[in-house]
């Protein structure tokens, strides 16, 4: 008995010696080592797919519609988006920390692939326009992210010398605090990384999914104009106009079924089974999900649970003979004329149809980041800062023509500040419901003598139906969250918060 | 039934009783019974200075050859020792007491168990008596006020639900905050209790300073509570005792002072909103007032039977239990069935040098579990439903989920709600084993060689199935896919293996003693998990959790692709540890304790730490200058030491398993597409949470035992806290974890009982009054900010999870608006969102908590009861905010509190204008309120049948009692169960529960 448990204990106190590394040293199964993540050039092309997974338009499109005048409260509203609606807007919103974060994950993302691909060498020339491939869409990316967040933080987009964001073209330590960089700054590093990536990119530009040399001219365009330097505008749109087509009635309709391509030069794909397949967060500009989800919570009908609806001064703009009100009012809409006398919202339900989904799922649908309209507006809003008002007037007709499918009477601007006016209602429509209509008050409002415009049944409750263009709100505040960590920051807060 | 029972025992007690004659005088006979005049079995009744005794039958009765002058003596484990001088008399009844000092006698140290004279330590143990015949699912719900210090708070209704225990305030702020549970030996599970039988316990120990627990080092840091279950002893009878309990629970009350449907419809007129918008007089007055908290909580009833077997030879004992729990929840489709066996056996060789013993509980419990509590989920939530939804609104309304299609309503909720209960299924079933085996062998007289191994299992199956015809699948499947629901079934297995190896040296010379420990420990957990999601569902021949139903994936649509997942991580530990005790005299007493740890999580150098801790005591009253003091027990403690904490982040054995690595991910990414992505940015100098912690207590004895109590004052540090630390965004995060900053606690404890009344005959009149308190003070100290600043953490020298928010000013005279403050105090209705945010001094955790009551008893009948406090709570009434907010009037019910809102007629009020501006735009500590409560959070009643009533029964042991937990509670907190400590809005509240029990025994 005595032998028997000096035995067991021998033996208990020897396994527990020799079990010591097991229970302490533990190397936890499915880990993926920074060493091992990028081996090779397909690693750096599934690299490339979580990179491009950082990038996202919802954010833009929640907001600018909650914000400005697309949108009234859905008769199924649960009080989504009421701050955001009623032009609250602080350092403590939701919009500029999503803006602001999530940019930066996307830009350091890239980042991390670039600095990557330097450790890779390409083993035959099929392998290296592959790399070069990668390299050139993720300098794109970063080009594009930079803009994306500066259009949203800096004060001018026109002027150089005012503070743009901090410029993030290396991958950081974790104790670095930046402060702001000048919008010539930050054009620069944004001008190179276009450059270095129409260097590496092939030249097809088929898929319209992936970022390609159109990508870049139309970025090259949209910058070009938010920084109101129409000569090279006028260049870059021009280029584009000329090798795409207008999208027919049929094409535009089949264009947000996603079943065509239609007049689209980049779009970001979203589709069952990826990370954006969900509702998101709705009523915020977290967003995230399906982009029709950012108006209603099942579908995009009358019995899809709207809790926001079209605004009634968006409406108004349209014509049922427009492809544009096909597009973008669900047919089981409820329509009262007579909407401002009956004053009831029950009676009117503008239920927004521009994302009805796809592949069977509801309210998912890509997000079209550069269609070839906003090319023919941005073309005219250069001849009209030239002064070329006719010119600019056709290209209006020129859009009009195809979405009514017949001809269309030109209008007539007879000052700049008509056209541009004119400009901005059509890009209104045109555009509505795609994340563009905040930043286009903001750097036309002013020239167009418009501001955020609700019709008054969809503001009698909170009294927030104007907002003129020249508010400071029409620049975000720099989020708290950046202060926590970098409070040298405060001091280059945007004025007026 | 006795005569059957009977003929099972007699042969049994035949081979158990012993009974050693002598050369006889006299014969003395008689009965032993308890102070409850319950009969004792197996008393020892031994003639004093002699070898001879027998034991107490199975009714408390012996007899034994005696001399007339001969002394005997009576005694049994927990009563106190009665020896009677035998006289002329032939008869010898005896009645013996309980002897609560032999109970306390013995404490427990952690690894081995002292004398109380020679224990430093700070600890509270408390007997089966006080936790027994409760009727929570939960043990640790039970605990709720009983140990000074110890905070026990239960966010939900769920019965077997998690409780939060916190020992003397938080010691961590990403980490694990609970202390170490240990059951016979097995470190468990701090979140599962559910599957445990409460009924199985014998006594639980909180071991509370440094000096008890550095020897759990890394374990040790929140405290410890050690667990004991009960055990059969040796030479004694069998003893069969069956338990019954009913319970009747029902749903506490709140003040929201909510609409009836003749209200809500009259303030949706006139708001023209919701159905109210356009009604007439008459069909208001027509409208049904529905009760849905009524319809989707109910009376739920509970049932406990427990059954127990205990026995003993002379060489080994059994303890079985056999247990059947079936609680329904108060809340509609939640419920828990237990099923628990219990087996503890122990043995000894014949020279007692080798002592073994196991214990092993199998339980299976099945509990339904209602889906997105908490949530806002109008559609998920039945607590939402049953708070919110307006009145007007009848079962009646309800067909199907198809009809609820169109409209879609948000008015409609409690029929969406109803809709689930008849189509959703969440079940949790569960098996957990906990088993474990100890072995001690006397080398020699002083040194003794201990094994424990133990082991942990549990096993969890979710079940959560969504029919094809709900409305929720309806709703988001739409028309394209008929088939729609999904069911999900998640299999979650755990299992922790522990095993100390130990040499122990126990010597006395004189007056000196020494006890010495050497220890090994290794620790070792693994989890695995997997699970599927089912996508589509035939509603021809679905079941929750059969697959005969699953539809397959086909190439027209993705809709019935299927998920899968699977998770293996393990976790280890190691340490080796000393531990040393020195006493003079059964006066003054040193304890040292010393240990080396070593945690998977870390890495390099960072992997071991060393935890040490020294405590001191002083039994004042062994001093000579005491002997005629008024003191029974004086005893000052002190100890000092450090203990850590590895569980950094997250509270389970596998959180944050390799925050020192770099780590990318590979999943689905841009369309679809797999991709590789950052999942990780390295912490490389990940270090252990280190608390360091000062005691000093005085236990006291006076005026014969009547007044008895301890006060303990503590000061504890934790060092290089694991938290939140600010990083700019460039870094794709905002923030970092880093081992930074400094957190205190400081307070003390004191537990006091005094007998008013002590009676001295065995069924005379007692009452004892109780009280134990604690009170705490946090305190953040080296926060890693310039500005010394975390928002969401605190401030230095500031509390922890300090609210910092606006602070709202009340309603604008002038227009109905809200008004805020300013930083500095002005008057705004625009207050800056970032700057004008001020730390308010509070935060959810209580400053002041603990417990009082009595216990009486007379003539077999006792009352006892707890009142729970808590002082310093503040949290946000988030269910007021919707009660009272106007965007809610035509979809939500509201309350009668808006009636009083602000219109040019009414300016003085404290409800803003419906239609204010700023009533959505600003947080603020508007809906911040004192959730301070007095609650009486246990009563019992009952009655003990003296044995005389007993007596032709078959029964030797009858007693009747009555329960009432959580009865009444005062408090200005307006929800349903102030006892939350959570900010979360719609959860599932605490039950009131009344129940009637009875206890058998054979």
């Amino acid at each position: 008995m005595k032998n028997f448990n000096k035995l067991i204990l021998i033996i208990g106190a020897l396994f527990g010696l020799m079990a010591c590394n097991d229970a302490i040293e533990i190397d936890q199964p499915g880990r993926l080592d920074a060493d091992a993540a990028f081996e090779n050039v397909s690693d750096l092309e599934a690299g490339l797919f979580g990179v491009y997974d950082n990038f996202d338009v919802t954010p833009e499109i929640a907001f600018s519609s909650v914000f400005t005048d697309e949108l009234a409260i859905g008769f199924d509203s649960g009080g989504q988006g009421l701050a955001d609606y009623g032009f609250v807007l602080n350092a403590g919103s939701t919009a500029p920390e999503i803006f602001w974060v999530r940019g930066y994950a996307a830009l350091n993302a890239v980042n991390r692939l670039i600095e990557a691909a330097e450790f890779i060498i390409p083993e035959n020339a099929e392998e290296q326009a592959l790399y070069n491939q990668i390299l050139g869409e993720a300098y794109a990316l970063r080009a594009w992210g930079h803009h994306k967040m500066l259009k949203y933080f800096s004060t001018d987009l026109s002027d150089d010398s005012a503070l743009g964001v901090i410029i993030l073209d290396f991958v950081p330590t974790i104790d670095q605090q930046l402060l702001r960089s000048t919008n010539g700054e930050v054009y620069d590093l944004i001008e190179g990384d276009l450059a270095t990536a129409a260097n590496l990119l092939g030249s097809s530009t088929v898929d319209k999914t992936r970022i390609n040399q159109d990508f870049i001219t139309a970025l090259r365009a949209r910058i070009a104009a938010y920084r109101e330097d129409y000569t090279a505008a006028a260049n870059f749109s021009q280029q584009l106009i000329d090798d795409y087509p207008l999208a027919n009635r049929a094409e535009y309709e089949a264009m947000f079924l996603d079943t065509s391509d239609g007049e689209v030069i980049f779009k970001l794909e979203r589709t069952i089974g990826d990370n954006y397949d969900g509702q998101g967060v709705t009523g915020s500009p977290a967003a995230g999900g399906w982009a029709g989800a950012r108006f209603a919570f099942v579908d995009a009908t009358l019995t899809g649970s709207p809790y926001f609806e079209m605004g009634r001064s968006l409406f108004n703009l349209l014509d049922p003979s427009d492809i544009r009100y096909t597009v973008n009012i669900a047919p089981t809409s409820v329509i009262d004329p007579d909407y401002e006398t009956n004053q009831n919202a029950a009676r009117d339900i503008l239920v927004i149809q521009k994302y009805p989904g796809s592949e069977g799922q509801p309210l998912m649908n890509d997000l079209k980041v550069f269609r070839v309209s906003e090319m023919y507006l941005i073309r005219a809003e250069a001849y009209v800062a030239n002064n070329q008002l006719d010119q600019a007037a056709s290209l209006i007709k020129a859009i009009r023509d195809a979405r009514f499918g017949t001809a269309t009477v030109a209008p007539v601007f007879s000052s700049q500040q008509e056209a541009y006016d004119a400009i901005l209602d059509e890009r209104r429509v045109e555009l509505a419901f795609e994340g563009h209509r905040y930043i286009d008050l903001k750097r036309l409002g002013q020239r167009a003598g418009q501001g955020v415009e609700k019709d008054p049944v969809d503001c009698a409750f909170n009294g927030a139906c104007t907002l003129p263009a020249d508010d400071y709100r029409f620049t975000l505040p720099l989020p708290i969250v950046e202060f926590n960590a970098n409070p040298d920051l405060r001091e280059q807060q945007n004025p007026g918060y | 039934m006795r005569s059957k029972i009977r003929r099972i025992l007699t042969p049994l007690l035949m081979v158990l009783s012993i009974s050693i004659s002598f050369a006889q005088e006299k014969t003395v006979s008689g009965t032993v019974v308890d102070q409850n005049n319950l009969p004792v079995p197996g008393v020892s009744v031994i003639v004093v200075g002699t070898s001879r005794g027998v034991q107490t039958d199975f009714d408390g009765n012996y007899s034994i050859k005696v001399n007339r002058g001969e002394v005997l003596r009576y005694a049994y484990l927990g009563l106190k020792d009665v020896e009677r001088t035998v006289g002329p008399s032939n008869t010898i009844d005896v009645q013996m007491v309980e002897d609560a000092e032999a109970l306390e006698e013995v404490v427990v140290q952690g690894y081995r168990t002292a004398a109380r004279e020679k224990s430093s330590i700070a600890a509270q143990t408390i007997s089966a008596e006080t936790i027994e015949n409760r009727p929570n699912a939960s043990v640790v719900q039970t605990l709720s006020g009983q140990v000074a210090g110890l905070d026990i708070s239960t966010n939900s209704g769920q019965p077997g639900a998690n409780s939060t225990v916190r020992l003397r305030g938080v010691n961590s702020i990403n980490g694990n905050v609970e202390p170490l549970f240990i059951i016979d030996g097995t470190p468990v599970d701090a979140d599962n209790f559910r599957s445990l039988n409460p009924q199985d316990i014998a006594s639980i120990s909180v071991l509370k300073d440094a000096g008890a627990t550095a020897i759990y080092g890394n374990r040790g840091a929140n405290g410890v509570v050690v667990i004991k279950t009960k055990q059969g002893k040796y030479n004694s009878p069998l003893q069969i005792n069956y338990t019954g309990i009913m319970s009747f629970n029902t749903l506490q009350d709140n003040d929201y002072d909510l609409m009836n449907s003749q209200e809500q419809l009259l303030l949706e007129r006139q708001r023209g909103a919701g159905r109210g918008d356009g009604l007439t007089d008459e069909e208001i007055a027509a409208a049904p007032t529905f009760d849905w908290a009524d319809f989707f909580f109910r009376t739920a009833l509970t049932q406990n039977h427990t059954l127990n077997l205990q026995s003993g030879s002379e060489n080994a004992t059994q303890f079985t239990s056999l247990g059947y729990y079936n609680a329904e929840g108060i809340l509609q489709a939640s419920d828990l069935k237990r099923f628990s066996l219990r087996s503890n056996v122990s043995g000894r060789s014949g020279n007692d040098r080798f002592n073994y013993a196991s214990n092993l509980t199998i339980n299976y419990s099945n509990s339904g579990e209602p889906n997105g509590i908490g949530t806002a989920g109008i559609n998920r939530n039945p607590v939402l439903a049953a708070y919110q939804s307006v009145p007007y609104i009848t079962p009646d309304e309800y067909t199907n989920g198809a009809a609820l299609l169109s409209p879609l309503l948000f008015a409609n909720t409690p029929l969406f709600i109803l809709d689930n209960l008849n189509t959703l299924t969440r079940t949790e079933e569960e098996v957990k084993i906990i088993g474990s085996f100890n072995a001690s062998y006397k080398l020699t007289d002083a040194l003794t060689a201990n094994l424990v191994l133990s082991a942990d299992y549990q096993n969890e199956i979710l079940n959560l199935a969504e029919a094809p015809d709900s409305f929720n699948a309806l709703l988001f499947g739409g028309g394209a896919n008929p088939t729609s629901g999904f069911n999900d079934q998640q299999t979650r297995r755990q299992f922790t293996y522990n095993q100390v190896t130990s040499l122990n040296y126990s010597n006395a010379w004189g007056r000196h003693s020494v006890d010495v420990g050497a220890y090994l420990e290794y620790f070792k957990a693994h989890l695995r998990t997997f699970g599927f999601r089912a996508n589509g569902l035939d509603p021809k021949t679905f079941y929750p959790g059969d697959g005969s139903g699953f539809v397959d994936d086909n190439s027209s649509n993705d809709f019935f692709v299927d998920q899968a997942n699977a998770n293996i991580l393990n976790a280890g530990l190691f340490s080796y540890f000393g531990q040393a005790d020195y006493d003079y005299d059964t006066r003054y007493g040193l304890t040292g304790t010393i240990r080396r740890d070593a945690s998977y999580r870390f890495a390099g150098s960072n992997k071991w730490a060393t935890f040490y801790s020294v405590a001191g005591r002083w039994n004042i009253h062994n001093e000579a200058f005491m002997s005629n003091s008024i003191f029974d027990q004086l005893k000052l403690r002190a100890s000092y030491g450090t203990a850590g904490n590895q569980r950094i982040s997250g509270t389970t054995y596998f959180s944050a398993p390799d925050l020192t690595k770099n780590l990318f991910a590979t999943g689905a990414g841009y369309a679809g597409f797999n991709s590789i992505f950052l999942s990780q940015i390295a912490n490389t100098t990940l270090r252990w949470e280190t608390v360091t912690s000062a005691n000093i207590g005085l236990d006291f004895e006076v005026f014969d035992r009547r007044l008895r109590g301890s006060i303990d004052v503590y000061d504890k540090k934790t060092t290089d806290l694991f938290q939140n630390t600010p990083v700019s965004a460039i870094n794709a995060v905002t923030a970092l974890n880093a081992n930074t900053g400094d957190l205190s606690n400081r307070g003390f404890d004191f537990t006091i009982n005094y007998d008013v009344v002590r009676s001295n005959v065995a069924d005379g009149f007692n009452l004892t009054l109780k009280g134990v308190g604690n009170f705490n003070e946090t305190k953040l100290s080296n926060l890693p900010s310039e500005d010394g600043v975390i928002i969401g953490t605190g401030r230095n020298d500031g509390k922890i999870f300090e609210y910092y928010t606006i602070r709202y000013a009340g309603v604008n005279p002038a227009n109905g608006n809200l008004l805020f403050y300013t930083a500095d105090g002005d008057v705004t209705e625009n207050p800056n969102a970032d700057t004008d945010r001020v730390w308010l001094n509070k935060n959810i955790f209580p400053d002041w908590q603990g417990s009082f009551g009595f216990d009486m008893d007379y003539k077999g009948f006792f009352l006892t009861t707890q009142f729970n406090y808590v002082v310093g709570v503040d949290r946000f009434d988030n269910d007021l905010a919707g009660f009272q907010n106007p965007n809610n009037i035509g979809q939500f019910r509201t309350s009668r509190d808006l009636l009083r809102a602000w219109t040019p007629d009414n300016r003085v009020t404290d409800i803003p204008a419906y239609d204010a501006f700023n009533r959505a735009s600003f947080a603020s500590d508007r809906y911040l309120t004192e959730a301070d409560y007095l609650r009486l959070r246990f009563a019992q009643v009952g009655y003990n049948f003296p044995s005389r009533f007993l007596e032709n029964t078959g029964l030797t042991r009858l007693r009747i009692f009555g329960n009432a937990e959580n009865l009444f509670t005062i408090t200005k907190w307006r929800g349903f169960d102030a006892e939350a400590q959570d900010n979360t809005s719609r959860i599932y509240p605490t039950p009131k529960i009344l129940s009637v029990g009875f206890e058998l025994g054979f």
